[in-house]
């Protein structure tokens, strides 16, 4: 790695004022997991990266909502959410999906706002976020704006973020009869990156689904919903059939990538065999509360 | 000199043979007191930062420096041609003067050194690094072993093999080939056997690019003088690094001193020279000790294994026993040849497994290509061999309709048979170890084959290796005035335990505890020769050396109680007879031992040889499995591996040896692949080239050595590091044939690739990218 200055402001205006729009190597810095894996490769040569550690406030902290959702601090360490009595209440499929969410380590140090500001399609996090429907509170120094996580994700690392905006929160909305379940497919070692990922959350009267979001990602160039998946399974009994038809679908419409984890058309044959395998998954969640 | 006297296979044994013992260092490794050279400094010390090439074959053009110089802080960049004002012929290697300190003229794979940054501080001498320009005409480049056979595109002008080698002199001055050895074996007239078969089958295996990844990158330091060097390393040959760098800088032996403390993991990768003539070099030039620590990324352009292209052809009479074998076995070895001969002749002995065939043709190839250069790991060729000859096994048996098992048994070589090389299979239970895979299994009993999209299937394989020869080690053995012993051997404890199994039989032989034994750090100046630590050779080599000098240490001991008067047979302490004879707590015994053991170097063209090495080694694995036949995905549910390291030393430690050489070979087996494209490797680090982690170790694994005795081994033991690595891969992919039905014939068997199988045996095979 070469020298660059590390900045650590104490609130959100100071950090805001450290940004320049207009320098692609002044950086703002999580828990620093993915960007260090960019600047050991040489990928990204920073001069300054402006930590968030210290910021503190709204960027901190896991709040339950009286409406049954959740508030959480971009700078939240993923660790807090694995281990959160009021996460595992609201979405315990985040509390499922941390445990193989990367490693003990890597968990303990990157932050939820970082995980979704990176816009890396491999994170475990974005697809079940857009899932229940999450949503973001980013600020500038003119205000701040609320964004559903599927529209920050616009590309492979691309974002909807502007140069001189910092995620300050994420808002996870009541799920109410809502289940869901995420699928991580590694290719290779358990521990490697997935070659796809599934998350489902859906509402069901019995065996019949009232509404289903299906989010694909890893294989494809960010988390991505399938809507003709969901279109499927809307209205449809749960059975093969339907569920094939859903997997189907998802192959058909997804946009996937090859890499060293898998050819385009094999991750094409994963999302028809997994999104049937999320949405079993899902109806075996016993409601909200696990 | 192999004339063995003293302690052998059946003899009786005292306390310290067979004690799982703890390792000697452990407490010192888990409370960070061990000494690495990672951790070392010196006064003055410059850090090294390499310049790589971003090319895989290219003439250099120029290479442009001046914007690294300005940076503050950067000591001096150096080229190549700054290297030869100091090493005027600056070309290292074991098997071929081949490989250059830095490029010279041109370049031959992508991460090559090129130049190198000195700066006090690493950090300003990597940033000085992305400052460099470097030019090249582009050249055509090869990467694939096969296409090197025939291809106009060739590595090297000119071979140039080392002169060690008797075998390689015929190579000297070979002009517009890539071939930089062809080892051939003929036993028999393989194409009148084949004439006379009545079943005839043949197949091609692959394996792919993988590397050692040891958790301890490279690291050396050079405190280089003109008169004199010193150099601290982590390297698995200390002696085989004095050689080098004594003959690179024109200096007698005595003027080269190695120093290695405890090395984080080797596996092969830190044999010969790595870094040490580069911070020598360095060193020289700068006049300041000059310290490179390789990155894990960086890793990736050291040394790899070889990727493999085995064709085997067997012919079989009508009762299913083979008759004729031939092999073309080609190694692809990279931009440089390291000890690629090496291996492709080694291994090239036992290329047609451990069966008795009698009309038996193997040629083998080492093979220039334009990616990272190829070395020993963790078996030296044999786990590629293994892969293909078992899983061709398989293939047959299944073709035949015969038991695998049973097939096996038709043909495997027995005690005292002669394998292929002509050498008596002596001490080579090679059935009883088939039979305890097989009963461990149940073979031949119901399997449950399991339901709806998940398919169950067992496997199983054997193999045997020759233990690589003549090589030689040298040890001393010091009791001082009180007593307490001192031991000083070459062996490099990389963490496979052998400082603990050296003072077992130091203690052993002088009926001491292996506690009180001190193992002196590896240093040319103290401890005495050894080849290396590689091919499982140190227990049986070293072992004997180290028995030979406890041996001698001992009868001087006896010596001085009879000289100071004692009876035969007394138990008066040795620290009472030093005072006894020098009237003071003063004196030493010195013992020494040299092993060489006894070999018959193979008939140029035939390969054949009554003795092709002092053992062998032999091992089985078996597995069952589980795949998810939507997707692929194989999952081990059971790995069994049984071996025979004869008489265990350290049983505790025999286990650890052969669970992670098993597990080693499940990631090279399972997914782990350097994916290269245009000569450059795309997963160049840990991030994206995974090897196995805890969550991936098969639900059950067993361990299990065969009761034997190697008659001529010290103490009756011999050499395990590599033994387990040999079978996994064969008995998988035989496994996942059982399960269902499919069979691949290349590495690694990841889920995509047994998915594409399966899909291609319903007929609705997956489209391409």
């Amino acid at each position: 790695m070469t020298p660059f200055e590390l900045l650590e402001p104490v609130s959100i205006k100071e950090a805001l004022g450290l940004l320049d729009p207009d320098d692609p190597s002044i950086r703002p810095v999580g828990g620093g997991t993915a960007l260090m894996l960019m600047m050991k490769a040489g990928v990204f040569r920073p001069t300054r990266l402006i930590s968030l550690r210290r910021v503190g406030g709204r960027l901190s902290g896991i709040k339950a909502g009286r409406d049954g959702g959740l508030t959480i601090g971009a700078m939240t360490p993923l660790a807090a959410l694995e281990h959160s009595a009021d996460v595992a209440r609201v979405a315990p499929v985040i509390t499922r999906a941390m445990r193989r969410l990367s490693n003990v380590r890597v968990r303990n140090v990157a932050t939820v706002g970082g995980a979704i500001a990176h816009g890396d399609p491999h994170m475990d996090l974005p697809p079940v976020l857009i899932a229940l429907g999450a949503s973001v509170t980013v600020i500038s120094p003119t205000g701040e704006r609320t964004i559903k996580v599927e529209d920050v994700l616009t590309g492979y690392y691309e974002t909807a973020l502007e140069k001189n905006e910092l995620i300050a929160e994420l808002t996870i909305p009541a799920q109410g009869a809502r289940r869901s379940a995420y699928i991580k497919f590694t290719a290779g070692s358990f521990e490697d990156w997935p070659a796809l990922g599934v998350a489902v959350s859906l509402e069901a009267d019995g065996d019949t689904v009232r509404s289903a979001t299906v989010v694909a990602s890893a294989a494809t160039a960010k988390a991505v919903r399938l809507t003709g998946a969901e279109g499927a399974l809307k209205g449809a009994r749960i059975d093969d059939k339907t569920l094939a038809r859903a997997g189907d679908a998802g192959a058909q419409e997804a946009e996937v990538i090859s890499d060293v984890r898998g050819s385009a058309p094999y991750k094409r044959e994963l999302i028809r065999v997994h999104v049937g395998r999320a949405v079993r998954q899902a109806l075996a969640q016993n409601g909200a509360t696990h | 000199m192999a004339t063995i006297t003293g302690a052998q296979g059946g003899a009786k044994i005292g306390s310290q043979i067979g004690r799982s013992l703890p390792r000697l260092e452990a407490r010192d490794k888990v409370s960070g007191r061990a000494e690495y050279t990672h951790n070392l400094r010196l006064p003055g010390m410059l850090y090294g930062k390499i310049f790589r090439s971003t090319i895989a074959h290219g003439r250099i053009k120029s290479i442009d420096t001046s914007a690294a110089k300005k940076i503050p802080g950067v000591f001096r960049v150096v080229t190549a041609e700054d290297i030869r004002t100091v090493i005027p012929h600056p070309y290292y290697g074991p098997a071929f003067h081949d490989q250059p300190i830095l490029a010279i003229d041109k370049v031959r794979f992508v991460g090559e050194p090129v130049a190198v940054v000195l700066a006090s501080d690493p950090h300003v001498a990597e940033q000085a690094v992305q400052e460099i320009v470097a030019e090249y005409e582009e050249l055509p480049a090869i990467y694939d072993e096969i296409e090197a056979m025939t291809s106009k595109v060739f590595v090297h002008d000119e071979l140039k093999p080392a002169g060690a080698f008797a075998d390689l002199k015929h190579l000297t001055g070979r002009k517009n080939t890539n071939i930089a050895l062809d080892f051939k074996l003929r036993r028999g007239d393989v194409e009148k056997g084949f004439a006379e078969s009545a079943h005839v089958f043949e197949h091609t295996f692959h394996t792919q690019k993988v590397l050692h990844l040891a958790f301890e990158p490279f690291v050396s330091i050079a405190d280089a003088k003109p008169s004199a060097v010193t150099i601290y390393t982590s390297s698995q040959g200390p002696s085989f690094v004095r050689v080098e760098i004594a003959r690179l800088l024109g200096l007698p032996e005595n003027r080269v001193r190695i120093r290695v403390p405890y090395v984080g993991g080797g596996y092969g990768s830190k044999l010969y020279i790595k870094l040490e003539a580069l911070v020598t070099a360095l060193s020289l030039l700068s006049r300041r000790p000059v310290k490179i620590s390789l990155t894990m990324e960086e890793q990736f352009y050291q040394i790899t294994k070889h990727p493999c292209t085995f064709r085997i052809k067997s012919g079989l009479d009508k009762d299913g026993r083979i008759i004729a074998r031939k092999c073309e076995v080609y190694w692809n070895g990279g931009a440089y040849a390291d000890v690629g001969p090496r291996v492709t002749q080694k291994s090239g002995f036992t290329a047609s497994g451990p069966y008795d065939i009698e009309h038996v043709h193997v040629d083998s190839y080492a093979l220039y290509t334009n990616v990272t250069p190829s070395g020993a790991l963790r078996g030296f060729g044999i786990p590629q061999l293994v892969w293909s000859y078992e899983s061709h096994t398989d293939m047959i048996a299944r073709a035949l309709k015969i038991d695998p098992v049973a097939f096996r048994k038709k043909n495997i070589l027995r005690k005292g048979q002669k394998h292929a090389t002509g050498t008596p299979v002596n001490d080579a239970p090679l059935e009883a170890i088939l039979d305890r895979i097989a009963a461990r299994l149940n073979w031949g009993k119901p399997f449950e084959r399991g339901n709806g999209a998940v398919k169950r299937g067992r496997g199983l394989a054997i193999a045997i290796k020759a233990v690589i020869a003549p090589t030689t080690s040298v040890a001393i053995l010091n009791v001082t005035a009180d007593g307490s012993p001192i031991l000083y051997c070459g062996t490099v404890d990389m963490g496979q335990g052998s400082d603990t199994a050296m003072a077992q039989i130091v203690g052993e032989v002088l009926n001491v505890p292996a506690e009180s034994v001190r193992v002196v750090p590896r240093d040319t100046d103290i401890t005495p020769y050894d080849m290396g630590t590689l091919g499982s050779r140190s227990l049986f080599h070293m072992g004997h050396a180290v028995r030979m000098a406890a041996e001698e240490a001992r009868a001087k001991i006896a010596a001085l109680a009879r000289e100071v008067g004692e009876p035969e047979g007394s138990n008066v302490p040795v620290a009472e007879l030093f005072k006894k004879k020098y009237g003071m707590q003063a004196g030493n015994i010195v013992g020494s031992g040299t092993y060489k053991p006894d070999y018959i170097a193979p008939q140029p063209g035939t390969g054949l040889t009554t003795n092709v090495a002092p053992f062998w080694m032999v091992a089985g694995a078996g597995a069952e499995i589980e795949v998810d036949t939507e997707t692929g995905k194989v999952s081990v549910t059971r790995l069994i591996n049984v071996v025979d390291c004869g008489r265990p030393i350290n049983p505790k430690i025999v286990e650890t040896q052969i669970s992670g050489a098993a597990l080693m070979q499940f990631g090279f087996t399972m997914f782990e692949k350097m994916h290269i494209d245009g000569g450059q490797v795309t997963n160049a680090s840990l991030a994206d080239y995974k090897i196995p982690g805890i969550l991936d170790v098969p639900a059950v694994m067993e361990n299990e050595t065969i009761d034997s005795i190697q008659t001529n081994g010290p103490f009756g033991a011999k050499g395990v590091g590599e033994t387990a690595t040999f079978c996994v891969a064969p008995a998988i992919a035989n496994a996942i044939d059982d399960a269902v039905g499919v069979r691949l014939t290349e590495l690694p068997l990841n889920a995509e690739a047994v998915y594409r199988a399966i899909r291609a045996q319903q007929n609705k095979p997956l489209e391409d990218e």
